[in-house]
């Protein structure tokens, strides 16, 4: 094995020869028309959530006129869960976009840093409670499910759910485990 | 998303110009300038893979327009645009899942590429970046902008550490560098 003697100005040389990129033709066109595309793509997401929206709210007062029980204090905790889940993943994506971006790289960290102590305490304490409100909503619709419905139809929705539950548990903890090691190594950085 | 603060920077940078014409205009020269040197730090982050530095780069000069409104000429448009690149970069992190063993293997794939006498330019070059990605976050940032030849002025500028320290940084970055990397 060759041995050779490495300075700085070596590697300072290598870094200089890399080949040129090639600039995009019209680059700068292509990002404005990309960030014209993204407003139409968010405000279209934005549409459709505020529909969904209407609607799950309009089909709980639809369901509510003709009962007042369980039924719908189940289907209310379900919906509610769900709704301020997703309100605060959209809060949260909008509070990362505002970050100051042309702060100095020591003052983005200290935003990066204090946004993902506030993520991580949202996971630990909203989330398990939005979780419990989900499972307690779904609990209370059983006992209609089970007068409703064939028992075969229903084993189906009690063992799906807790699939999907258990899914949706690993997902949530991998995001949880992604943001803690993100936030980790932001503070191990000297 | 174009937030409304992005707007109404815009709208006060479109008032310093005619029209939304002369700010595309000066947008396509700022893109055009500092596309190489934007690419060239994001290829640093990203361990040379070029696919995932253009993808970088593109979010680079979007958050540059988007936030047009806050630059001051007195500061340059290279140390602007190298503060955004720089932060971006350290935003991509939680997209980024490199392990540090990952950059292990790497270097030794590496050594053995060298002990087979493949010592070509690119294997030296990726022995640089792997070498470069062994680093912190920001001692990486630091490197990468001395490489590429900004006064350690500026560089002070973009992280927001003193000259001294930066100053002491770059030393010792630059012999972990030289021990690190196999030519």
């Amino acid at each position: 094995m060759r041995k050779i003697m490495i300075t700085f100005e070596n590697l300072q040389a290598e870094w200089n020869n890399q080949p040129e990129f090639n600039i995009p033709e019209e680059g700068g066109k292509i990002i404005t028309k990309k960030v014209s595309f993204l407003k139409r793509k968010q405000r279209i997401t934005n549409t459709v959530l505020g529909i969904t929206a209407i609607m799950l709210i309009g089909f709980f007062f639809y369901i509510a006129a003709y009962r007042l029980d369980t039924v719908i204090y189940g289907l209310f905790l379900m919906i509610g869960s769900l709704g301020i889940r997703v309100g605060i993943e959209v809060l949260s994506t909008r509070k990362l976009e505002r970050l100051n971006i042309v702060s100095n790289t020591k003052i983005f960290k200290e935003q990066l840093v204090a946004y993902y102590n506030k993520r991580i305490k949202t996971h630990y304490i909203v989330t398990p409670l939005v979780v419990l409100a989900y499972c307690i909503g779904f609990v209370m619709l059983l006992p209609s499910f089970k007068a409703n419905m064939s028992l075969g139809f229903y084993a189906y929705i009690v063992a799906s759910s807790i699939v999907l539950l258990i899914v949706l548990g690993l997902f949530v903890a991998k995001q949880i485990k992604n943001e803690i090691d993100m936030l980790k190594e932001l503070k191990t950085q000297q | 998303m174009v937030s409304k603060s992005s707007k109404r920077a815009i709208k006060v940078i479109i008032s310093n110009y005619n029209n939304l014409e002369e700010l595309q205009i000066f947008f396509d020269k700022v893109y055009q300038t500092n596309y190489p040197k934007v690419i060239r730090l994001c290829m640093g982050y990203v361990n040379g893979d070029a696919a995932k530095a253009k993808d970088l780069a593109q979010e680079v000069f979007i958050k540059a327009w988007e936030n047009l409104g806050s630059f001051r000429k007195e500061s340059g448009v290279s140390t602007w645009i190298y503060r955004i690149t720089v932060n971006t970069c350290l935003l991509q992190l939680r997209n980024q899942k490199i392990k540090k063993s990952s950059n292990e293997r790497v270097l030794e794939h590496i050594t053995e590429e060298v002990e087979e006498n493949k010592t070509t330019y690119e294997v030296q070059l990726k022995s640089m970046y792997a070498c470069i990605n062994k680093l912190s976050k920001e001692n990486k940032s630091i490197i990468l902008l001395e490489l590429e030849g900004l006064p350690q002025k500026n560089i002070a500028e973009i992280t927001g550490y003193s000259h001294e320290s930066v100053r002491v940084r770059i030393h010792r970055i630059k012999n972990e560098l030289t021990k690190c990397v196999k030519l």
